[in-house]
């Protein structure tokens, strides 16, 4: 296995453990929840500088909403200011106007920030979670969790699943 | 007292003359630069045009800034890659072939017109620099290019011979004018001002390439501003402790030309224009400044030390700067011959005019004279004489590049990562259908962990990311499009 494979055949389950997802976020609005999100990755040591970070996701924000559909968002930007791959995933426990191209309240977030370079890797990550956040069985799982540990395992399963077929 | 706007109309309509005229002469293979100065003569008081006009001080500072910015610019374009193997001739060339030059000159002044020793150096100083823009002017305009390593030579010999040639004729003038200054401080001040110009200049550009790449700009306009200003302070800074200025800024052009930086593309494409203001304003400027009548009574003497220079002083310079080096013998004949005067020459033929030296204007006249005559004659016959040498080729068409790839980050041109929205109206067509305005581009497609390099028949599917190519003016149109629903039965 090259490098390259092993970099971009990167799991979800690899990039997100407890310490970064949250069940009950309290924010209201949407730049409230983006910012909480931020919060949550503040402390890895991956990142170099958080203002850059925040700059790039919000940046991306304006180009077009993250707001995919189906009560789902996935906030992501590129940026140099950080070492590698980081990610959050949280549940809102409120549904927030995410102003979703679908105009549908939104409840579940997956925030990617990828590094400059890996051009990639990222848009792969992208795809992979947008597909499996597109099946409705798997967003009322992830919705019934109550701990992020259910989370981490609701993810696993599912991709074991999709690394199957 | 002319009103400042009739001084601004006639201004302009000189230049615009000399563009009109420039344009029309182009198949007359007369360097352009000769059109820019009998312009400037006809409109001078000895012609129809009848501006008396004689104020040195001003035509000098006109051709100082404008050398600044025509030595930067040709800095700018001169490719390290190409000049790096005449690197040593070039630079023999544009110190001891220079010096050879004017001493020669020097001579014949002392044994042919009885002048003293430093009058006659004087006169061989500030006529011992070529002119690059002169010499590929006339090339271009007849479609020739030089065989083998002669252009690039030619072009670094003519871009760095000047500041030689303004530390001759300034040290000539300063053992003149002040008594007792002794040779070896002349042999001092060469080393210092060279050097100094050679330091100060490599330091300044790494600094603004430094600047150019740190500091985002968001509008393109602000680059060029800030090069001149560069150029400027580059030329300022370093003549303030006196250091080769010229020297100084044509290095920095040099250092700059040859760096990764962004907007260079526009950049280079700005000061090629400067440039071209520069050397029509330094030649109206001075052909205003002559007075064609004079010159009939110095024709005699004039003549015969324009074709001294051209067929005795000039090969003596060349034949032994490069008597040890790769050049044939047609080579070095045909480098003799591309010693075209330019404006250089007169511009420093102003320094005895404002120092006030003796014979100042006989001085500045037959200047004139010679940079007159080596451009005809030899700006003439260069195509003929490159012909018969055998060193000439057809001109290569110059590729140019549909994207300034250098320029992607700080231009309006962004790629963008698009997860296609669950119910997006997209899913499903092609590409083609999707009516994405022109100037974007889908570049890549990442579908069930592949990657798919799309054509305008690949359909977009569900779970697709986008990598599109958008610019700001284009990206509402692209937003709309992929953000539109799917209507529901």
């Amino acid at each position: 296995m090259t490098l390259w494979s092993i970099i971009t055949n990167m799991r979800i389950s690899d990039i997100l453990d407890e310490s970064v997802v949250r069940v009950n976020l309290k924010g209201k609005s949407k730049d409230e929840v983006i910012n909480e999100m931020i919060a949550i990755v503040n402390h890895s040591n991956k990142i170099l500088d958080i203002e850059k970070v925040r700059e790039a996701i919000f940046e991306r924000e304006k180009i077009m909403s993250t707001g995919v559909g189906n009560g789902f968002a996935i906030p992501h930007g590129k940026t140099d200011a950080v070492l590698d791959i980081v990610a959050a995933f949280a549940i809102t426990e409120e549904p927030i106007d995410y102003e979703s191209l679908d105009e549908q309240p939104v409840r579940l977030i997956f925030l990617l920030v990828g590094k400059d370079s890996m051009v990639g890797p990222h848009i792969k990550l992208l795809s992979r979670i947008s597909r499996l956040m597109n099946k409705e069985e798997f967003r009322s799982k992830l919705l019934g969790a109550t701990t992020p540990k259910q989370v981490i395992e609701i993810f696993k399963t599912e991709e074991a699943q999709y690394f199957e077929n | 007292m002319l009103s400042f706007e009739y001084l601004i109309l006639i201004a302009s309509s000189l230049i615009l003359l000399s563009i009109a005229i420039a344009k029309f002469s182009d198949n007359l293979g007369v360097p352009t630069l000769l059109l820019f100065l009998g312009i400037g003569m006809l409109a001078g008081s000895d012609g129809p045009g009848g501006i008396y006009f004689d104020d040195a001080k001003l035509s000098q500072s006109i051709g100082i800034v404008a050398l600044i910015f025509i030595l930067f610019a040709g800095g700018l374009d001169t490719k390290w890659n190409e000049v790096r193997p005449v690197l040593k001739e070039a630079s023999i060339l544009a110190t001891l072939g220079v010096l050879i030059t004017a001493l020669s000159i020097a001579l014949l002044m002392v044994y042919v017109f009885n002048l003293s020793f430093l009058n006659g150096l004087l006169l061989g100083a500030i006529v011992s620099s070529t002119d690059a823009a002169a010499v590929f002017s006339v090339l271009r305009s007849k479609n020739v290019s030089l065989k083998g390593n002669l252009k690039p030579l030619l072009e670094l010999e003519s871009g760095s011979n000047d500041p030689m040639a303004v530390f001759l004729t300034i040290g000539t003038l300063q053992m003149l004018t002040i008594a007792d200054t002794a040779w070896s401080d002349i042999v001092l001040l060469f080393f210092y001002q060279m050097g100094i110009g050679a330091l100060f200049g490599f330091g300044f550009a790494k600094g603004m390439v430094l600047t150019l790449n740190r500091l985002k700009f968001s509008y393109e306009g602000i680059y060029p501003v800030l090069a001149i200003a560069f150029a400027g302070f580059t030329y300022a800074a370093t003549a303030l402790v006196n250091g080769s200025g010229f020297l100084a800024v044509y290095i920095a052009g040099l250092v700059v030309g040859n760096s990764d930086i962004i907007q260079k593309k526009s950049l280079l494409r700005f000061f090629d224009g400067l440039s071209w203001l520069g050397q029509i304003a330094m030649f109206l400027t001075l052909g205003l400044l002559a007075f064609p009548h004079q010159l009939v009574t110095i024709i005699g003497s004039g003549m015969v030390i324009s074709l001294f220079l051209i067929l005795i002083a000039r090969p003596l310079g060349v034949f032994l700067s490069l008597a040890v080096s790769r050049f044939s013998t047609k080579e070095k004949i045909f480098i003799s011959w591309v010693g075209l005067r330019g404006a250089v020459p007169i511009v420093l033929a102003t320094f005895p005019l404002l120092a006030k030296t003796p014979d100042a204007q006989i001085l500045f006249n037959i200047v004139f004279f010679i940079v007159l005559t080596s451009a005809l004659l030899q700006g003439w016959s260069l195509p003929v004489v490159a012909k018969i040498l055998g060193l000439d080729q057809p001109m290569k068409k110059k590729r140019n590049h549909p994207i300034e790839f250098a320029a992607m980050e700080n231009s309006d041109t962004q790629l963008v990562d698009i997860v296609i929205p669950f119910n997006s109206d997209v899913i499903g067509r092609p590409i083609v259908e999707l009516g994405l305005p022109g100037d974007s581009l889908v570049v890549l497609i990442s579908r069930s962990d592949n990657f798919v390099v799309p054509s305008g028949g690949t359909s977009i599917e569900d779970g697709d990311t986008l990598l599109v190519l958008v610019n700001k003016h284009n990206l509402p149109a692209v937003r709309e499009i992929f953000s539109r629903q799917k209507v529901k039965e």
